[in-house]
């Protein structure tokens, strides 16, 4: 049984402040679907009505959306093997008023000089030449078999106004994974460089951490109870499985969000908001979800305490426990129910894994991991 | 007799019709609220003072999508109150639910084991 985990959820804390540091709003790790693109597409647009007031950028950034995803899907089936990080990457992320979306698949490695040599193409000419080549490629359509490939390059630097970055990581000897790095905004930028490499570099390494713990989406916060039923209606059409699977893991994400809603601590009060991240990982229909939000130090003890006492009772004393606060109204507080924990732990079948990691004065992460066991 | 009392669905808040005259008693849709005892504090309020006064027979239906944790501490409130009116008068519960929602039966099944109440579980 396990307990207090904090060596293996110590990197639920590295993912989140590396989510920070670059202000990642969202990572999606997976195979490509229509439906999947349908929702990130509702899911960034969501994001941009709420944060963006030019329509022009709106736009721009909705148009490189859509070419950068069908990008993905159009390449996701040129890799045979089935090596376990054959999945598609997209992450968005939003820095000093500009959007950067970064989109990766694999390639494979006798093609990444022709891709080199065109993004490098791409990147030398200046905007009206760069609408000639566009003309150029779509007359002469003989550079890619995919009929688009090429276009798709041309027309995400056109409509970027900016030029690619990217990055190919080797996987083995016949493939590599390809990081493409977008900025949609309305002037050049220029002399940044350095910046973008840097946080190129923080996704790659955000990737692997992915890759090695086998998460389909990181959304980082703030939380509060719009960016939860936005982000529960994008989960449902993620979900594979049986509806009573689904449906399980849906009871579960919203206990464990509204748990960070809650009891999440932070220490500017001024926004309805909580800093925090959500994890969802699956494996053969096995469902991880993982939490991670500042908790006030003070409390910590006594939410142990709690942890320790919920994976230590039998089926059965869950139950009386689950009742007994069913019907204890002197607790009831709109803050806390005192069910959330006991629910989750019964509803996963499995004991919750947690971790503490002190990280100021008065505040700790706290990392909370429900596994949902197939019925 | 108490007033109507109907409340729309929201994305997050269930649909609420209490209309007595027309002998309907509805929960339905998704209560996952942020603030549950704030949503549900005239849903109980409007209970409480029909059970001064209540018609011969009251067939409650509950036909939850989801609740969270937070409403269910609510809805147990809503059925101790039935059970109080049950006392003197008929209360049937019928609890919805959807068949492959296994968790919402067990909810359902919970309820019934604690509560002095006559429930019909009804599978659609």
């Amino acid at each position: 049984m396990q307990s207090d985990n904090t060596d293996f959820l110590r990197f639920v804390f590295i993912l989140f402040k590396a989510m920070q540091k670059d202000n990642l709003g969202y990572v999606y790790r997976g195979r490509f679907t229509q439906e999947i693109t349908d929702n990130i597409l509702a899911l960034t647009e969501n994001k941009l009505e709420k944060e963006e007031q030019s329509s022009k950028i709106k736009k721009r950034v909705y148009s490189i959306l859509v070419e950068c995803l069908q990008n993905i899907t159009r390449h996701q089936n040129d890799i045979k093997d089935d090596l376990p990080d054959n999945n598609g990457l997209f992450v968005i992320q939003k820095h000093d008023d500009k959007y950067f979306i970064t989109t990766g698949n694999m390639v494979m490695n006798n093609n990444i000089d022709y891709i080199k040599k065109l993004i490098e193409t791409i990147n030398s000419l200046e905007k009206e030449d760069l609408k000639n080549y566009y003309k150029i490629v779509l007359e002469g359509g003989s550079l890619s078999s995919k009929g688009g490939a090429g276009l798709g390059l041309i027309d995400m630097a056109r409509k970027s106004g900016n030029k690619l970055h990217y990055h190919f990581s080797r996987v083995n000897k016949d493939s590599s994974f390809f990081y493409l790095h977008t900025i949609p905004s309305l002037e050049g930028i220029e002399g940044s460089l350095e910046h973008k490499e840097e946080s190129l570099n923080n996704i790659i390494n955000i990737h692997n951490t992915l890759n090695k713990e086998n998460i389909l989406l990181v959304s980082n916060g703030p939380f509060n109870q719009e960016s939860l039923m936005i982000l529960l209606g994008s989960l449902e059409g993620q979900m594979k499985g049986t509806i009573s699977h689904k449906k399980k893991v849906f009871y579960i994400v919203v206990e464990m969000l509204q748990n960070i809603v809650k009891h999440g601590y932070t220490l500017d009060s001024s926004h309805n908001s909580v800093p925090g991240v959500f994890i969802i990982g699956e494996n053969k229909g096995l469902y991880t979800i993982i939490t991670g939000n500042y908790v006030d130090i003070n409390k910590t003890k006594a939410l142990k305490k709690k942890l320790e006492n919920v994976n230590s009772l039998s089926m059965e004393k869950l139950d009386e426990y689950f009742n007994k606060c069913l019907f204890n109204f002197e607790s009831d507080s709109s803050k806390k129910a005192g069910l959330g924990i006991i629910d989750l732990r019964i509803k996963s079948g499995n004991p919750l894994s947690y971790s503490f990691i002190k990280t100021a004065q008065d505040s700790v992460f706290f990392s909370l991991q429900t596994v949902i066991t197939t019925v | 007799m108490t007033e109507t009392l109907i409340i729309e669905a929201k994305e997050d808040t269930p649909k609420i019709v209490f209309d007595p005259a027309n002998r309907l008693f509805q929960i339905s849709a998704s209560s996952l609220p942020e603030n549950a005892i704030g949503f549900y504090e005239p849903v109980i309020k409007w209970l409480n003072d029909y059970s001064v006064n209540p018609i011969d027979l009251t067939v409650f239906d509950f036909s939850f999508e989801y609740f969270n944790t937070a409403s269910a501490k609510q809805i147990a409130k809503i059925l101790l109150i039935l059970e109080n009116i049950a006392k003197e008068h008929e209360v049937v519960i019928n609890w919805h639910y959807k068949k492959e929602d296994s968790d919402m039966l067990s909810s359902g099944s919970r309820f019934s084991k604690l509560i002095d109440l006559n429930f019909n579980f009804v599978g659609y």
